[in-house]
């Protein structure tokens, strides 16, 4: 029944206020100011979860904290090998850069069946790469060991520099974490690639764009974007990244 | 900056976040694993992790979310590693009883009891939501499931502990 005045009905009301009783969704204040029976069902509501709050609440031991030894100097875990990629002619590779820097900021997509969390994440994704266009510039020059060493530290984990020519090394942010970006200069151009050891994604989310290509995959309980040209062989570069790579968390 | 001063400082900013979370995070970890012993271990391992990577968290008003994620996955390694059977409430551990120690207020008695009986997958959305102040698209983005999935358990949960309880109470 519909109390008076309000789009709400008794049924949704109840339903809505036994999943959320801090009534956040819409039209609720209105119906329980006009319907008594919905009322007093709050009120039964809000009684048993106090109950269920102190029932939560068991004692807790005091705070034993383990070991914490301090970190490893950054130049003592990453120890890694270096290996250059094919070189493109500097004509081919400016070429190859400008396509995809103004195909990174067009309208991508992302597909597959994943859940909404994947989608917001594979959203922040393509936003992000889409913020840092500068970072997909066409280069044989690697960024430097103590650069590299400083992005992939051992708060996220280590990574095999013999998957390409890194030519980007940078922290930034995803859903509030330090995440490590990367560029490899590829066969087809640079490849983007996001560490997210925090994000996991429950399947592979496709990402793709009128000239580029790229997908987010699970790695251990985080995941890793690979984005490159759309002519890029991604499906090659999927095992030798995700191989590369192992988390610390 | 020396690399002391830069050591004790990260210590410093771990104790400071612990210090004021670990009481929902022992909680937590207890109401997945419905075992105060296994609790205190996936804690302890859940701090190691978080101790090695803590340069990961950029600010201090993300390590709620950030640690609790680091539990649940611990609680989920832990399951993994020991491939613990269900827990039967009529054959509990020492551990296991002692969460289900009797209380003062008997009404709490019997919630907390229907809490541990309540299926793993109704349980953890609750707790998230009255204990640790969770919305329910917080709970979302932590257990990897829609919103409309959270309410419909959320719902559901109070639904089963209120029958619960109900029929406790006239027994």
């Amino acid at each position: 029944m519909k109390a008076s005045g309000t789009d709400m009905n008794c049924e949704d009301y109840r339903v809505s206020i036994a999943a959320d009783p801090s009534e956040s969704f819409d039209a609720a204040a209105a119906h329980v100011a006009a319907c008594v029976s919905c009322s007093a069902y709050k009120a039964e509501i809000l009684a048993l979860d106090a109950i269920i709050e102190k029932a939560l609440h068991i004692d807790v031991p005091e705070l034993k904290l383990p070991e914490l030894s301090p970190l490893a100097n950054d130049e003592n875990v990453v120890n890694l090998p270096f290996r250059r990629a094919a070189r493109l002619s500097a004509s081919s590779w400016i070429g190859i850069a400008a396509t995809f820097a103004l195909a990174a900021v067009i309208g991508w997509q992302f597909t597959g069946n994943g859940t909404e969390q994947d989608r917001l994440l594979a959203a922040q994704v393509l936003a992000h790469v889409d913020h840092e266009p500068w970072a997909l510039k066409v280069t044989d020059v690697a960024v430097s060991e103590a650069q590299f060493t400083r992005v992939i530290n051992p708060g996220i984990g280590t990574m095999d520099r013999g998957i390409g020519l890194v030519s980007y090394a940078q922290t930034c942010i995803i859903n509030g974490m330090n995440i490590p970006h990367l560029v490899i200069q590829g066969e087809k151009g640079p490849i983007t690639l996001l560490l997210m050891p925090n994000e996991w994604v429950s399947a592979p989310v496709a990402l793709s764009g009128e000239s580029v290509n790229g997908v987010i995959l699970p790695v251990g309980d985080g995941s890793i974007a690979i984005i490159g040209a759309r002519e890029e062989r991604i499906e090659e570069l999927k095992k030798r990244v995700v191989d590369s790579v192992e988390w610390s968390i | 900056m020396n690399s002391r001063n830069a050591d004790l400082q990260r210590r410093q900013r771990f104790d400071r976040v612990v210090s004021v979370l670990h009481k929902d995070l022992y909680r937590y970890a207890a109401w997945l694993c419905r075992d105060p012993g296994i609790a205190e271990e996936v804690v302890q391992e859940a701090l190691l992790r978080a101790w090695k990577s803590l340069d990961a968290l950029r600010e201090d008003g993300a390590a709620k979310s950030w640690l609790l994620t680091i539990v649940r996955r611990e609680n989920a390694r832990y399951f993994e590693r020991k491939r613990l059977e269900t827990v039967d409430i009529d054959n509990l551990t020492p551990s296991q009883s002692a969460m289900l120690a009797e209380t003062e207020d008997p009404n709490v008695a019997d919630m907390r009891q229907a809490m541990y009986q309540l299926e793993d997958d109704y349980r953890e959305p609750l707790v998230l939501q009255v204990l640790l102040g969770h919305t329910t698209r917080e709970i979302a983005e932590l257990i990897g499931i829609k919103q409309g999935a959270v309410l419909t358990r959320l719902h559901r949960a109070r639904i089963k502990l209120k029958e619960a309880v109900e029929k406790e109470a006239a027994a």
